[in-house]
């Protein structure tokens, strides 16, 4: 029986979520992630039931923009790093074709 | 007098102001002493030398034509200085030390880098860090581990461990770090050199490549806590293009450390910190610094306050979840290469990321996580409430082993202890030298409430001004 928190097979699947290739690498990182998540069940020492979450620390709440700042790259500018354009647009695989 | 390379940002100020050189001489000094030591050293991943003293010349020539008037408008003019690699530079390549971004040249500044170059700062080139600044040792980068000046055998910390390597080996004035997590302080601390966390959201994130988007705090290593405060002036202030950066009037931090005085003060002594492990000569070199701070006219005062071995838990959390967020983005379509070229560490991170904010884990992981957060953040409000600072180690040990980090899945967040529950209550700390133990800088560290970095300053002004331990160069550059 594996006490692992994270088997090979949920490795497997949260690299094909995040789109990682790691190919021979699946026990490592079920005993690496594993490992870590062990550390963090130190979390469960301290009562939080009446505690509510911290997202932000600045308080800061709805900030927008003047309205000022229109455009921030130029089209050229936005297309200069892109491995393959088009009519000035940017080439990509098939979304729905793919495995 | 002593080399132009070594000068401090406001002793070289000073100098240019009288003429005593010209800006090209400083940064031709900086270029030769990283021609000379940066094989061994290797901080840099790129020098802009062309770039660089085309600048200086402009520079100068406005000196010559302004004379000391033209430093009004911009306080670092003429000023060498390098950027972390996860500093977008418009035109200069920006990897954040990933094979992910080999070869990506940004369109665009990033905000501090912007204010640098409007402040008439001269970027000399980009340094190493850890890829993605995951890690605290370099050695995740994947171009290869910057080695410490005061010993070569070592790693500088990190993820800027790059920029406080080249600081600390003189090869430029300052440079520029990030911390999420005790990325500027580890580094600042092992290499001997300042280094600054602000408050988040003081200084703008927009441009700099996004670890954890809620503790990510961009800040500057320097020779001394009085550059830190220029440099850091520069940086600061509102941006819309960030939402997050904080709206206050940035203040004059120089004019405000200087006016500062320690009698009075109170200089809390969080006991959690002092009873994690430290290694004794670490302990030996901080509990000198509080007595310094004492004989200053500080009252020194035990705080309790939550243990700082929870943050290691709530920030591995965090970090992991914003990074398997943030690195979603890198497809290798508009920039960069594919999601192959992504290293062991990040790897590791993005799918712990995915896996605790996903269905059925979030409540046990993240949501907790957030919520011991607010924890974190009470046990600095209440530490507040009775003392105006907080003193205590930057690092729990001196530069370890290259090599070493290898043996543990978590060793940066191990390392960084000291600083995660700051940075996870968005409080700003600066890490300044506080001695050498085994021939090796020990860090000491202050904090503050958020947005009194000048109070940081003036208690760190006075350390520096009685004790000597900032100015002690690694023997390798004194050779």
């Amino acid at each position: 029986m594996d006490s692992r928190k994270i088997t090979i097979e949920e490795v497997k699947k949260i690299a094909q979520m995040s789109k990682l290739n790691i190919e021979g690498d699946e026990e490592k990182f079920s005993q690496l992630l594993s490992q870590t998540l062990d550390y963090i069940k130190i979390l469960d020492e301290l009562d939080t039931s009446e505690v509510s979450e911290t997202f932000q620390v600045t308080g800061l709440t709805n900030v927008y923009q003047d309205g000022s700042q229109k455009v921030t790259l130029s089209r050229e500018d936005a297309l200069k790093n892109v491995k393959e354009t088009a009519r000035n647009l940017v080439v990509t695989k098939g979304v729905f074709d793919r495995e | 007098m002593s080399k132009l390379n070594e000068l401090t940002v406001l002793e070289a100020l000073e100098g240019l102001k009288k003429k005593e050189f010209t800006s090209v001489e400083l940064v031709k000094a900086c270029l030769s002493q990283i021609e000379k030591y940066d094989s061994k050293i290797k901080a840099f991943l790129r020098v802009t030398p062309e770039i660089a003293l085309k600048r200086a010349e402009e520079a100068d020539k406005e000196i010559s034509t302004k004379g000391v008037e033209a430093f009004i408008n911009k306080p670092l003019l003429g000023i060498p200085y390098a950027a972390k690699d996860n500093y977008s530079t418009k035109g200069v390549e920006t990897t954040a030390s990933s094979k992910v971004l080999e070869g990506y040249v940004p369109p665009f500044d990033a905000t501090a880098i912007k204010r640098l170059d409007e402040a008439g700062a001269i970027l000399l080139g980009k340094t190493n860090l850890d890829a993605f600044a995951h890690g605290s040792s370099t050695e995740t980068s994947d171009f290869g581990t910057t080695f410490n000046p005061w010993d070569l055998t070592k790693v500088p910390g990190g993820s800027s461990g790059g920029s406080a390597a080249a600081v600390a080996s003189h090869m430029v004035l300052f440079a520029t770090g990030s911390e999420t997590g005790g990325s500027t302080r580890g580094p600042a601390s092992w290499c001997g050199v300042t280094g600054v966390k602000p408050s988040y959201g003081r200084v703008s994130r927009y441009g700099i490549v996004a670890m954890a988007s809620s503790t990510d705090s961009p800040g500057p290593l320097t020779k001394t806590a009085e550059d830190a405060a220029v440099v850091l002036r520069v940086m600061a202030g509102k941006d819309p293009l960030d939402a997050t950066s904080l709206q206050t009037e940035v203040p004059d931090y120089l004019a405000e450390g200087k006016s500062f005085s320690m009698k009075g003060i109170k200089i809390g002594r969080p006991v959690s910190y002092f009873e994690m492990e430290l290694e004794e000569g670490t302990r030996k070199k901080v509990d000198e610094a509080v007595e310094v701070f004492r004989s200053l006219g500080a009252e020194i005062i035990d705080v309790d306050m939550l243990s700082p071995k929870y943050s290691i838990a709530v920030y591995t959390i965090l970090q992991r979840s914003e990074v398997s967020s943030n690195l979603a983005r890198l497809d290798g379509i508009r920039y960069g290469n594919d999601r192959n070229s992504f290293g062991f560490e990040a790897k590791k991170r993005i799918m712990l990321g995915a896996y605790t904010l996903s269905s059925g884990y979030y409540d046990a992981y993240y949501a907790k996580a957030q919520k011991v957060r607010t924890l974190i953040k009470q046990s600095f409000d209440a530490a507040f409430e009775k003392v105006d600072l907080l003193v205590a180690p930057s690092m729990p040990c001196v530069a370890l082993n290259v090599g070493e980090s290898s043996n543990s899945p978590m060793f940066g967040e191990m390392m960084d202890v000291l600083n995660e529950p700051s940075c996870i209550a968005g409080v700003p700390g600066i890490s300044v030298p506080c001695g050498l133990y085994n021939g090796l800088p020990v860090g000491v560290q202050i904090m503050s409430k958020i947005n009194e970095e000048s109070k940081i300053f003036g208690a760190l002004f006075n350390y520096q001004g009685a004790t000597g331990f900032h100015l002690e160069k690694p023997a390798l550059i004194k050779e």
